[in-house]
């Protein structure tokens, strides 16, 4: 198969993909600020997120210094990546098919991590005891993540399909997406099993990648494993499946934004509060023309008031 | 029942509703209240209602929206509806809550983790209908066919077909009323997506866009209090009046000189009471008052509209009407010179002043805003008055509000009290943050048009009534007098109409009252019992 063509297709999905990935966590960043919305438990609240406590729990809270705990935060969000806690506590059912499907990406992720340190290792000669080890590594994790991915993919495909409580909300893409990252691990799983030296194949594609250089030849299970995970690569960042990105802004900028307001933030809000408003209905009559404080601060007028 | 409902359902056969609820389906209650032929069920709307006013959601309509008149007239608020989208997903008209609400539009993975979460859903039988997922799945999927480029052509290459119609519109508003954004979906939810955050910007887009809002929430809530002062409909001379009743009964009752102060400039603590606790629960402000005094605390109520009432149902439905009254609120805190301004027991007031407020109040409009729930504890434990426990020896447990646990995060400081003045105090299950709604959360409580209410209390607050019988359930019987202790007067509401409706206070003892009352009741210096367990 022709490293020449999976080398043009590697470099134009992983530009696809960062600049795509790029552009909507920027759109997401830069959205303005909101009213706030918090939800407990709020984990950086040092010594009363264990029960949901806040801040607002203090008396007289705003003569006190806040305390808060980023360690708390990172333990919360750490159970939630790798163990599903939520799932594990709310939809017990869904939770081994989701549990093996994510950390089945996360051992994927961490093993192609591997493979092009290991291709670093091969351009720099390394010694051979560092880069076995590297290479060896890998292949448990590429081995580990190819069952377990398989397992989950398709577990969660055929959970999908036959659960009444979730069939009606499914749409094509919910098992396209279901179906092509089984197919990734699918076959991986095909190719490490029927190519010598997997991870040193994987490694020499990926030391050419680094140098521009092609190799001469990629076996075909090995190329089409490549070129299905590079069609995935470019399509996730156009699906939901980003959520990797949108959950740091639902979590650290929606339930636990409970920032007090700053010059900075008043700045803003000052900005916000003079944009124009155009909702129609009659106790709003925004005419594009006032802007919100116009429309805050109108007074409503009521006739019978003077009676009382 | 009608069991997997399809999304696309919402848009068909608009004459008649969409799904059907059976009483024998719903959440099994515990003796004696398991007999479904002794429970009193829902009233069903008539014929000449049907002619008259929108019914085609479950067979409940809270809302009362006429039927058109005309094609043209439904083609006119289908319109509005999709304008009303564009502008709740545009930064100029919805600053407020663009960011959360893109969000959870785009990055939910339909995985129905939130549902078991919902105490609707699961008092219901599990309806697929009151899903957190099945209204916010309607309206994402009419934003993407109907906003985005080509949004027509994928939502049928991805089999996401739904109609906009004036069905659909009319069905989704109703719907948007069967959620009382608790926010336990949201709590449930890895991706962090909120559901109740979706219902509450669909309320939006009717109230702001169409005009169409809950006659209790808007004409005879926000707008009435705008225009008058208070939703209660009492003027700023009507509440002075009926607080020095209050005073005067209280006078005589406890032996204190109870006597409310007003408009004090410059006084440490303006408290704001929820005005329906002067109008139905008299006592609440009247311990308040009796508790402060004798404190020696500097306070005072306000009789410039409408800070004398704490009430602001914008939180529910409208923005623009929340910032008015919020800024009001400020206003007159500022005139007043006042330290800090003290949350009375009303859960949504705190919700709505103390955080959601707090990026409305620019500059010296952001006076500190403290809960009632942390003002009373540092008050008890002060050592300024004298508490014998012994007087609150009952049965209490606990009702958390939302907006106060679950939205603020207070949760200890209520709890710190009760441990200290009711010897036999205890939890429900869950309790904290992790609570059920009583039900009449996002205004449900002062909702009661056509069967609503009936709805409200045996579908809504059901989970709730399980979870007061259990806590109670070591001593069931009525001759066992209970307090269960809800600090939030839309809770006090619709607890009310719950036990009402059962008759749980004659058939298990059961009574329900504020924080405050407890405090009172157990002060040394009280001769006779505050609380009256007559209700």
């Amino acid at each position: 198969m022709s490293a020449l063509v999976l080398m043009i297709c590697a470099y134009a999905a992983i530009v696809i993909f960062v600049v795509v990935v790029a552009y909507r966590t920027v759109k997401i960043a830069k959205m303005p600020v909101h009213l706030r919305w918090e939800l407990a438990p709020v984990p950086h609240e040092k010594g009363k997120s264990a029960y949901g406590g806040s801040y607002l729990e203090e008396y007289e809270r705003w003569t006190r210094e806040r305390e808060s705990s980023m360690l708390n935060e990172v333990v919360y969000m750490a159970k939630e990546i790798f163990l599903l806690k939520g799932v594990w506590e709310n939809n017990r059912g869904l939770w081994p098919f989701t549990f093996l499907f994510h950390n089945g990406i996360y051992l994927l992720a961490a093993a192609v991590a591997l493979i092009f340190v290991s291709a670093v290792m091969l351009l720099f000669s390394s010694p051979l005891t560092p880069l076995d080890l590297a290479l060896g590594l890998a292949s448990i994790l590429l081995i580990a993540a190819y069952c377990i991915g398989v397992a989950g993919s398709f577990g969660l495909l055929v959970k999908r399909y036959v659960d009444p409580d979730l069939r009606p909300f499914n749409s094509t893409s919910t098992y396209l997406n279901l179906a092509l990252l089984g197919l990734v691990f699918a076959t991986g799983l095909y190719a490490y099993f029927s190519t010598a030296d997997y991870s040193l194949e994987l490694g020499y594609f990926a030391r050419s990648l680094i140098t521009f250089s092609p190799q001469s030849y990629i076996s075909v299970p090995l190329g089409v494993h490549i070129l299905i995970a590079l069609i995935f690569l470019t399509y996730l960042p156009f699906t939901y499946m980003i959520h990797f990105v949108a959950k740091y802004f639902t979590y650290h900028e929606v339930r636990w934004n409970d920032r007090p307001q700053s010059e900075q933030m008043t700045r803003k809000l000052n900005e916000l509060l003079q944009q124009p408003v155009s909702w129609s209905a009659p106790h709003v009559k925004g005419d594009g023309k006032k802007n919100w404080v116009d429309t805050a601060t109108e007074e409503m007028k009521d006739e019978k008031k003077s009676e009382n | 029942m009608k069991k997997s409902l399809k999304i696309k359902d919402i848009s068909l056969n608009g004459d008649v509703p969409i799904t059907e609820l059976k009483i024998d389906e719903l959440l099994p209650l515990p003796p004696p209240y398991d007999k479904i032929e002794e429970q009193p069920g829902w009233r069903q709307i008539t014929e000449e209602q049907k002619g008259r006013i929108v019914c085609n959601l479950d067979g409940v309509v809270g809302l009362s929206l006429p039927r058109p008149e005309s094609p043209e007239e439904e083609k006119k608020y289908v319109d509005l509806f999709v304008t009303g989208m564009q502008k709740l997903l545009s930064r100029e008209n919805n600053w407020t809550f663009l960011q959360p609400l893109l969000l959870s539009l785009e990055y939910c993975a339909k995985c129905q983790t939130c549902s078991d979460s919902c105490p609707v859903y699961e008092a219901s039988g599990k309806n697929d209908l009151y899903r957190p997922t099945y209204r916010s799945e309607v309206f994402r999927r009419l934003a993407n066919k109907y906003l985005k480029p080509g949004g027509k052509l994928l939502a049928k290459l991805n089999n996401e077909e739904i109609e906009l119609n004036w069905t659909t519109i009319s069905r989704l508003y109703e719907l948007a009323y069967r959620c009382t954004m608790c926010r336990r979906c949201a709590q449930a939810c890895p991706m962090g997506v909120d559901n109740g955050l979706i219902t509450h910007e669909l309320r939006k887009l009717f109230s702001q866009e169409l005009g169409w809002a809950p006659r209790e929430l808007h004409e005879k809530g926000t707008m009435l209090q705008l225009k008058v002062g208070s939703s209660t409909g009492m003027s700023p001379k009507v509440v002075k009046d009926n607080m020095e009743f209050i005073d005067e009964d209280y006078s005589e009752l406890t032996g204190f000189d109870v006597v409310t102060p007003w408009d004090r400039e410059g006084a440490d603590v303006l408290l704001i009471h929820n005005a329906g606790e002067i109008l139905s629960w008299p006592e609440n402000p009247a311990a308040f008052t009796i508790l402060l005094n004798a404190a020696g605390i500097s306070w005072t109520l306000a009789s410039d509209d409408p800070a004398y009432d704490g009430v602001n149902y914008g939180l529910f439905y409208d923005d623009v009407q929340l910032a008015r009254i919020a800024l009001k609120h400020a206003e007159v805190a500022k005139k007043l010179n006042v330290k800090k301004i003290v949350m009375g027991e009303c859960g949504h007031q705190h919700k709505a002043l103390m955080t959601i407020a707090d990026r409305i109040l620019l500059g010296d409009m952001n006076i500190p805003r403290e809960s009632s729930m942390t003002f009373l504890e540092d008050l008890v434990f002060s050592g300024k008055i004298k508490f014998d426990p012994s007087k609150n020896d009952f049965p209490v447990t606990l009702h958390d509000p939302c907006n106060i646990v679950r939205n603020l995060g207070i949760v200890e400081p209520q709890r710190r009290i009760l441990r200290y003045l009711c010897p036999q105090f205890r939890e429900m299950t869950p309790h904290g943050v992790d609570n059920y709604c009583c039900g009449g959360g996002s205004g449900f409580a002062v909702m009661s048009q056509n069967n609503f209410k009936d709805w409200r209390v045996a579908v809504g607050g059901r989970k709730k009534f399980k979870q007061i019988l259990d806590a109670f359930a070591d001593q069931p019987g009525p001759e066992v007098k209970k307090y269960l202790c809800a600090p939030c007067s839309n809770c006090k509401g619709q607890i009310r109409d719950i036990l009402d409706y059962y008759g749980a206070p004659q058939k298990s003892g059961i009574i329900y009252g504020g924080l405050v009352e407890l405090i009172v009741n157990a002060m040394v210096d009280l001769k006779e019992p505050f609380i009256k367990w007559e209700h």
